[in-house]
């Protein structure tokens, strides 16, 4: 994909042309063909880091630093009293688990599954947040107009690790592999909630509702084994979705300076697009930073729901 | 003045909370509806690619989504809920 961007740029295409692949270079993984450190395959698997992967890791060490380091230092004082940023932590979780946890998975199995949704909901917030910032970018200009370290042409090994940064967006929870692990779990976790709950045989029979006719079931039972994988898909869908498309809406709005700058041939009429198209994408920036909250929110939400669902059968 | 101001704040915080709280199984319900169409659908559209068979088992998907993604809408709906 970003060899067909690149030679579009060579062959000096119409800016038409170009947008839409640059906007998909912008929210997509950076190319399998040049990750940013190559590792081998093993099992089939290729372990090379990308730069989703990448922003996986500064994602972990970040919720590390900021979340699971606080709270260990604070449970290790003798008379813990939340100060600064303690606060805030403890707000959050308390929300979480007052307003999330304990009225859809219930009073009794509140602590056992708190953590799990705890954890959920700081790394998509710590991921959907990072994806708004606009760090590779800036190192981008930086590149371009200072350390002036020259992309590599076409069809020649890409080795220049701040040029493979450039690619591909910052977004994790834009890349449904990522939203499709977390819902893995999810799924995994709403099984053990209902096997935990009420033995793994008891489980699988509350799927369906006691005490109906038997041809009933041979409808029922597909349907509610179909809507187990429905559940996890939705949430994988649903995060992912929602966190590209703010961002290609960003991108297509910018881009209209480009397009129109082209279409009337003067710069002129770029730059009066850019009256219009620089503050709208702003606003929806900021409208963004609402999505990213109520997606995370949405999330945790869902995952409790789901869990809860499987705990407290009622048919 | 400043603790009726606290009240206030911790009185609509509340009160989200509560929103919140009834608010999920409607949500979970909503997303699995269109999660399955979605999801049933488009197994049917890539199994049409594989077999040629279009357009049948995008139909027959797109049919099984809107099945399951109700039921899961009706079990939320008319289900007993707890109080």
């Amino acid at each position: 994909m970003s060899t067909a961007a690149e030679q579009s740029h060579t062959a000096g295409g119409s800016v038409l042309d170009q947008v839409g692949e640059n906007i998909i270079r912008h929210v997509s993984n950076s190319s399998l063909d040049h990750p940013l450190i190559q590792l081998p395959n093993i099992w089939g698997i290729d372990l090379s880091v990308s730069k989703h992967v990448l922003m996986l890791w500064i994602v972990a060490v970040l919720v590390a630093c900021s979340v699971i380091i606080p709270i260990r230092k604070y449970l290790q004082q003798d008379k813990p009293q939340p100060k600064g940023w303690m606060n805030v932590i403890e707000a959050v979780v308390k929300f979480i688990r007052d307003s999330i946890v304990k009225p859809n998975i219930g009073p009794k199995f509140t602590d056992t599954w708190a953590p799990m949704i705890l954890t959920f909901f700081f790394f998509i917030l710590f991921a959907n947040g990072i994806g708004l910032l606009p760090i590779f970018d800036i190192l981008g200009a930086f590149n371009r107009f200072i350390l002036d370290i020259p992309a590599a042409p076409p069809g020649v090994e890409d080795h220049n690790f701040i040029n493979s940064l450039l690619h591909g967006g910052a977004t994790v929870t834009g890349n449904f592999n990522v939203t499709a692990a977390l819902a893995m779990i999810t799924f995994f976790a709403i099984m053990v909630a209902g096997s935990r709950a009420h033995g793994f045989i008891n489980h699988w029979k509350n799927l369906a509702p006691h005490g109906l006719a038997w041809p009933v079931y041979i409808i029922l039972i597909p349907i509610e084994i179909i809507g187990m994988f429905v559940k996890p898909f939705a949430l994988t869908m649903r995060l992912a979705a929602n966190m590209t498309g703010g961002h290609i809406a960003i991108l297509a709005i910018l881009s209209f300076m480009a397009i129109f700058a082209e279409m009337f041939h003067s710069t002129m009429a770029g730059m009066g697009v850019a009256l219009f198209s620089v503050p709208l994408a702003a606003a929806i920036s900021g409208l963004e930073i609402i999505v990213v909250l109520v997606q995370t929110y949405v999330f945790t939400l869902l995952s409790a729901v789901f869990i809860g669902m499987a705990i407290n059968v009622h048919h | 003045m400043k603790s009726d101001q606290n009240n206030s704040w911790s009185n609509s915080f509340r009160y989200m909370q509560k929103i919140l709280r009834e608010s999920g199984p409607a949500a979970a319900a909503s997303y699995s509806l269109i999660g399955a169409i979605l999801l049933l659908g488009g197994l049917g559209y890539f199994l049409d690619k594989y077999l040629n068979t279009r357009p049948w088992l995008l139909l027959v998907g797109l049919f099984l989504g809107l099945a399951v993604g109700f039921y899961e809408l009706i079990k939320v709906v008319f289900g007993s809920p707890k109080k």
